[in-house]
């Protein structure tokens, strides 16, 4: 009578999240609606209406557009994220950035002009 | 109305005898009987499913494996009609998903009726219900009308899913998994590392300068190029409570 129900699964993905991992490489332009992990390779665009993960191993020869964005990795090309920006230690920019909040962590380096203020968020 | 497709190899074959007797026995006790129809070998098993909509059946029940729902899943999900499974033998991949015990228990599924739409997707046409693998994967993916490309770098397999273990066949998405091994570190000490892409999409194309071999709903197709979609909800198919999708 009070049997416990069989267990969903709840492991089903977000449909919306991507992940590019090692040994994968993205050409071109990119656009996502979803959540979008990089630690593979990019070159081109890359754009998302949510929050962006560049991890330690993604190399990305691209501009970037976010509304969050945590770079841990290299990026060679502009970043533009309309609510938060986060660059992790170990992080590499060479290239502009542009967002409303800003977090850099020692050991981070960044090679371009740092904007901050209202951004326009990516489409 | 119901119409029962008893696949080629379950007929006559006294391994199913007894099980084939306690399903038809238990269907008719729970006031599900219907017509039977047998697949043979120069029988087209649409033509029957065509004739059997004409006289008015609105839920065809396949007794067979993965295979037999192949043979009748293109004139199911265009005609609208529900797709019930009765799974005997092995190869039952797509039951156990869709929560269906093997044999004579799955009768009892049929009786609940617990109807569900899920997608099902297409590869030049053709349409699948589990999805797509496509083992040493060494092709490109063009995705979103070719504005980017996908390629692996080192050795990986390429499975697009659409219902599965991990995988939601309501969202009207697909999901293309690349499982890359990757080398780590140098010289004896260098050991490969499996990582895991997932893009979900609605169309896709996959190009290749040779010719590879892939497999859809483990049916093997060969080309050097396929364009892969998914047609959203179409398919209506009865499920248990243990299905593995919410």
């Amino acid at each position: 009578m009070f049997r416990a129900k069989p267990e969903q699964s709840m492991t089903q993905q977000s449909s919306n999240e991507t992940i590019i991992a090692q040994g994968v490489k993205v050409e071109g332009d990119f656009h996502s609606q979803g959540d979008v992990v990089i630690d593979g390779e990019v070159s081109g665009s890359i754009e998302t209406t949510q929050a962006l993960i560049i991890g330690e191993s993604a190399r990305i020869k691209a501009d970037v557009i976010a509304k969050n964005a945590v770079v841990a990795g290299e990026v060679k090309g502009n970043i533009r994220a309309s609510d938060r920006l986060e660059l992790l230690a170990t992080s590499v920019v060479e290239g502009d950035v542009e967002t409303a909040n800003l977090s850099i962590a020692s050991g981070a380096r960044v090679n371009g002009k740092i904007t901050m203020g209202e951004v326009e968020k990516a489409e | 109305m119901y119409c029962y497709l008893y696949d080629e190899f379950i007929q006559g074959n006294k391994r199913y005898e007894r099980e084939l007797l306690d399903i038809e026995n238990r269907l008719t006790d729970l006031g599900i009987a219907g017509k039977i129809s047998r697949l043979a070998l120069f029988r087209n098993a649409e033509e029957m499913i065509r004739d059997e909509i004409d006289r008015g059946v609105k839920t065809v029940v396949v007794l067979g494996n993965d295979d037999t729902i192949r043979k009748v899943l293109d004139v199911i999900s265009e005609s609208k009609i529900v797709l019930g499974l009765i799974p005997i033998g092995p190869k039952n991949e797509l039951a156990r998903l869709l929560g269906i015990p093997n044999g004579v228990e799955a009768c009892d599924v049929l009786s609940a009726r617990r109807i569900e739409q899920i997608d099902v997707g297409t590869i030049n046409g053709r349409k699948f219900i589990t999805g797509v693998r496509v083992p040493d994967f060494r092709a490109e993916l063009m995705c979103n009308d070719g504005k980017y490309r996908v390629v692996p770098t080192s050795r990986a397999d390429l499975e697009i899913q659409n219902l599965a273990d991990v995988c939601n066949p309501c969202d009207g998405m697909l999901s293309a998994n690349i499982h890359s091994s990757v080398r780590k570190g140098w010289g004896p000490f260098a050991r490969h590392e499996q990582t895991n892409s997932v893009l979900p999409f609605q169309f896709l194309a996959i190009r290749s300068d040779k010719p590879i071999s892939l497999y859809a709903d483990g049916e093997e197709m060969q080309g050097t190029r396929f364009d892969i979609g998914i047609e959203a909800m179409i398919l209506k198919v009865i499920t248990g409570k243990s299905r593995v999708f919410i």
